[in-house]
């Protein structure tokens, strides 16, 4: 970018160097009309450009258009009296800048003589799927999405407001852009028990609109930290199982009474988690089934449910930081000579075998933290077959 | 730092010297104290309480202002040589932001002068050194002004655009700073600017500005981004005479 120099005007097809350096006409000049108009896409626009008559030469011969730097072609142009340019323009495509494109008017060498900015978008849409969360009781995020097609190619504001449901006035949110582009952070002075009304305005120069209410009580949408000091530790010398340990997050741990938690692990150099639904009101567990000799990565979240007596579900925390343990290895030496578990940890197959796994699976699931699994069921028939031989042996002498 | 230099804003590390030294009959000497004694031999000396070294009270003390007016301009020069890159860099995003031609290849809109600040005359480089930091200086105290009303111009029509509206902020705080450090070096030289200077017409500016519309708003912008580099630029090449290992 060069300040002075020849100026170059882009025009179809090829630059037009223009000799001027510098202009020696005033900026009362001519001017542009309208000014800083505001259109629809797909409109049409009529401009011209006067040119003073008291400036010696004045006249609108010559005179030539740009928009955003490229020169208009000459058939859209006329003139409409000796000091007057005549522009149309039609089906006008959304700005290129919030802005404002740039329509200029110049003389024949190319000076500047006068510009307007045109201002074509579309109205803002009705933003939609307003969803909001409460931090530890204390505050309250909200978020939404801005209108089914986004882009109005102008300069949009959004203005989240709030009230109390039944009493109180409107309260507009003042920190925008916390938690993404269209979000807004209510830091304080929040009432608990009583409903709040809670809507988002969009507005810009050719409208606005207005959301759907959402009412919410800030205990049905509350959420906490994560579990703090998240620990997983060996069960003795049990080779397919850790447990786990961690403490309620503090700053509710006064009100968490039917608090849920989830744990999900994951093999070292997997990317798939388990996930262990459920884990009531406890900050203990113990996982099962796993495999001998390998190092586990384990998170756990919080989800404050039923805080100050609310019936809805609460929102689940972030995961914990993971942490990470290993389960011992095993010593006894397995079919393949590998880990006890079956190979690829997946039983051979046959209904029954098909139907168990179904069967421990269930009991997991709803009988929490069960020791059951396929390395007992294989040493149970180990001794069932140890022992059925043991019965059905022959001493030759009591034949 | 003296409060007349303000907050430098980004990029600038470092202390600049104290302008408060005395001035004597030829150059300028610190005014603070004597200096502590040497602790050894070879040691370099210690600092004293200003948190310039301390002379060598067995040299020659006709010599000791001549070091530190040295420092001084060299540091101003290497602030003016930083503001001319961050002027450059707020000619670019702002040229970004508001759109073709603005950020053509020779793009000139008249270049009006602004609230009595014009471009540097041609033959600004033919007048003595001093007489060039005076105008230099009185180019830098116009600025701060038209920048923040160029911010709040851009707060309008780019609110979006926080880079450019901190650069703009920045830019006030800064060549305030530069200008601040220029009638030091000038005070120092015994050659500081006479009579009051006028009070800049920004608000005129902002006023006249804002109901012409937003195109001539959109110049206004680009005439004070240009000429804030081109006086800091020209302060720069100013000082660059000045500078130890300059032609003066």
């Amino acid at each position: 970018m060069s300040l002075g120099g020849p100026r170059m005007v882009e025009g179809p097809g090829q630059l037009h160097p223009s000799p001027d350096r510098c202009s020696s006409l005033t900026p009362d000049t001519a001017v542009i009309s309208p000014q800083d108009p505001t259109l629809l896409i797909g409109s049409s626009l009529q401009a011209t450009c006067s040119v003073h008559g008291d400036t010696p030469g004045a006249t609108a011969e010559g005179l030539y258009w740009t928009l955003n730097g490229r020169r208009l072609p000459p058939e859209l142009s006329r003139m409409l009296n000796a000091s007057t340019m005549a522009l149309a323009l039609a089906n006008l495509n959304g700005s290129r800048q919030q802005s404002g494109d740039n329509l200029v008017c110049h003389a024949r060498d190319g000076s500047i003589l006068a510009g307007s900015c045109l201002y074509v978008g579309l109205p803002p849409e009705k933003p939609f799927n307003i969803s909001c969360w409460s931090r530890n009781m204390k505050d309250l995020t909200c978020r939404w999405t801005p209108g089914t097609h986004g882009e109005t190619f102008l300069h949009t504001n959004y203005s989240l407001k709030y009230k109390l449901r039944w009493y109180g006035q409107d309260n507009t949110c003042e920190e925008y852009h916390t938690v993404g582009p269209h979000s807004c952070h209510i830091p304080k002075d929040l009432a608990l028990f009583t409903p709040y009304e809670i809507w988002v305005e969009a507005t810009n120069r050719l409208g606005s609109a207005r959301s759907d209410v959402l009412t919410l009580d800030i205990l049905d949408v509350v959420t906490t930290d994560p579990p703090p000091d998240v620990h997983v530790s060996r069960v003795g010398g049990l080779e397919d199982q850790l447990s786990v340990r961690w403490v309620s997050p503090p700053a509710l741990k006064d009100f968490l009474f039917q608090a849920k938690y989830q744990i999900r692990y994951r093999v070292e150099d997997s990317v798939d988690w388990k996930v262990v639904d459920d884990v009531s009101n406890q900050t203990s567990c113990r996982l099962a089934g796993l495999k001998p000799g390998t190092v586990y990565f384990v998170q756990v979240r919080c989800n404050p449910f039923g805080i100050y007596g609310s019936k809805k579900a609460g929102i689940w925390s972030e995961w914990s930081h993971p942490t990470a343990a290993s389960t011992p290895r095993s010593e006894r030496p397995g079919p393949g000579g590998g880990a006890c578990e079956p190979r690829g940890g997946e039983p051979s197959s046959g209904p029954v075998r098909r139907e168990l796994k179904q069967f421990l699976g269930w009991l997991k699931k709803h009988a929490y933290c069960s020791n059951l699994s396929f390395r007992l069921y294989d040493q149970w028939r180990a001794w069932m077959q140890k022992s059925h031989k043991t019965r059905n042996q022959v001493l030759p002498d009591k034949l | 730092m003296s409060r007349r230099e303000g907050s430098l804003g980004k990029g600038l590390k470092g202390r600049m010297p104290s302008a408060r030294g005395e001035q004597g009959q030829k150059g300028w000497k610190l005014g603070s104290g004597s200096p502590p004694p040497l602790s050894r031999g070879r040691e370099r000396p210690e600092r004293g309480r200003t948190g310039q070294r301390c002379q060598d009270p067995q040299a020659d003390s006709s010599a000791s202002p001549l070091p530190h007016l040295e420092a001084k301009i060299q540091q101003t020069h290497s602030l003016a040589r930083l503001l001319t890159k961050y002027a450059e860099q707020l000619l670019q995003e702002y040229v970004q932001h508001q759109g073709d031609p603005f950020g053509l290849p020779g793009f000139s809109p008249p270049r009006l002068p602004v609230a009595d600040l014009s471009d540097p005359a041609p033959g600004h480089a033919g007048l003595p050194v001093p007489e060039r930091l005076r105008l230099d200086a009185a180019a830098l105290a116009a600025l701060p002004p038209l920048l923040d009303v160029v911010r709040r111009l851009q707060g309008e029509l780019n609110p979006l655009a926080l880079r450019l509206l901190g650069r703009l902020e920045d830019a006030a705080r800064q060549v305030r700073a530069l200008g601040a450090a220029v009638e030091a070096v000038l005070a120092a030289l015994g050659a500081e600017s006479r009579g009051p200077r006028p009070e800049p017409a920004a608000a005129a500016v902002a006023a006249a500005t804002a109901s012409a519309g937003v195109f001539p708003a959109k110049v206004l912008g680009f005439r004070v981004c240009g000429l804030y580099l081109e006086w800091v630029s020209r302060t720069e090449a100013d000082l660059g005479q000045l500078a130890p290992g300059g032609p003066a």
